[in-house]
């Protein structure tokens, strides 16, 4: 900073000031990188458990169905694991989310409620049709089918249209695969439904993480 | 405004990163106070202080609700912050290649007294431009 350039003078009136223009840049990109890892919400751990749930959850629903002849329900036991893990990726989003939303308020947390709402709605909705299903006299196989799936669906409407808020085409691309995976799943059968929905939704949920991943770092 | 053209209220190190804080949010959302006081690191007088002179500025809004335990302070960039810092990050971007252009004329025509070394060694211009651009994001 000493060469006599006008930069110099420039930045000599800086140094004066007590902060140059390479200090100002050092604590722009300090300050950037504190905030953006402080405020964004660390998408890979909710994606890896949730690829848990439906690689160990749904693969463990159908490891229990698929010898059944003929069909009539995945085991209790199966069904408590699943509820479980669902349970457990629940409260890691939740507190991951929880971590990076902390004191922020405005636009993004109107839409965050909105979304979380919609899909409570959702499932909610899905869970009470179950039973209507019994009572109308639907097959075991078809409710097999309605319970791996009809959960995918609404996960997958809600995530494509919450992107109209994000405006990210990842997340919808997400969304639309997961409808398209509950769409098909069914034709896989009552037992194969599982398998088809825990390897078409788990191993996209773990590239997607592994995406995220690499984005963050670049 | 400065000489050097960069804005003297955003240029001191807290209202720098406070500025650069809150602009990672994106445009609508607000911070709490608590939480800001957190990510800078500062008493809660230091940074009202600091506050106070970015909203005499007009690039941030306080806004206080409830009262009592619920009391809720919050803290977001207004567009003229947004804008002041986009400018300021601009400048300092120029300042930072200018300084890297001056720097092979410095070492080819050194100044009287010196051996053309000067700051040389511990200036990484080049590293610090990059920096600018990725901190205000």
């Amino acid at each position: 900073m000493n060469q006599g350039s006008g930069m110099a003078d420039d930045a000599g009136a800086s140094v004066a000031a007590g902060m140059d223009a390479q200090g100002a840049a050092v604590i722009m990109q300090e300050a950037g990188g504190q905030a953006r890892h402080e405020l964004t919400i660390n998408r890979p751990v909710i994606f890896v458990s949730w690829a848990l749930v439906y690689l160990l959850g749904y693969g463990v629903v159908w490891l229990s169905v698929r010898g059944q002849r003929p069909f009539h329900a995945p085991e209790g036991w199966a069904l408590a694991l699943l509820a479980l893990l669902a349970l457990l990726a629940l409260g890691v989003t939740a507190r991951v989310t929880d971590r990076a939303a902390s004191g922020v308020g405005g636009v993004s947390q109107l839409r965050r409620r909105i979304y979380w709402l919609s899909l409570a709605v959702g499932l909610l909705g899905v869970y009470v049709m179950q039973p209507a299903l019994r009572y109308v006299g639907a097959s075991h196989g078809v409710i097999s089918v309605f319970t791996a799936s009809s959960p995918l669906l609404v996960a997958g409407v809600v995530l494509a249209a919450g992107t109209a808020a994000w405006l990210n085409w990842c997340a919808f691309g997400l969304g639309v695969w997961l409808i398209a995976v509950a769409a098909f799943s069914g034709f896989a059968g009552p037992a194969g439904v599982w398998a088809v929905d825990a390897l078409a939704v788990g191993v996209p949920f773990l590239v997607m993480a592994g995406i995220t991943l690499a984005r963050g770092r670049s | 405004m400065r000489e050097d053209g960069l804005d003297p209220v955003i240029h001191a190190p807290v209202r720098l990163r406070l500025m650069v804080t809150l602009a990672t949010l994106p445009e609508g959302d607000n911070l709490s106070f608590t939480r800001l006081q957190e990510l800078i690191g500062l008493t809660p007088g230091n940074l009202i202080t600091h506050l106070r002179k970015l909203e005499d500025a007009g690039y941030v809004q306080t806004n206080k609700t409830g009262s009592g335990v619920n009391a809720l302070t919050t803290v977001a960039l207004t567009r003229d912050g947004r804008t002041a810092l986009e400018r300021y990050t601009a400048v300092l971007r120029q300042l930072l290649d200018t300084a890297e252009l001056a720097q092979p004329q410095a070492r080819i025509h050194p100044a009287p007294g010196t051996d053309g070394a000067g700051s040389h060694a511990s200036n990484n211009h080049g590293g610090t431009r990059r920096r600018a651009d990725q901190g205000n994001g």
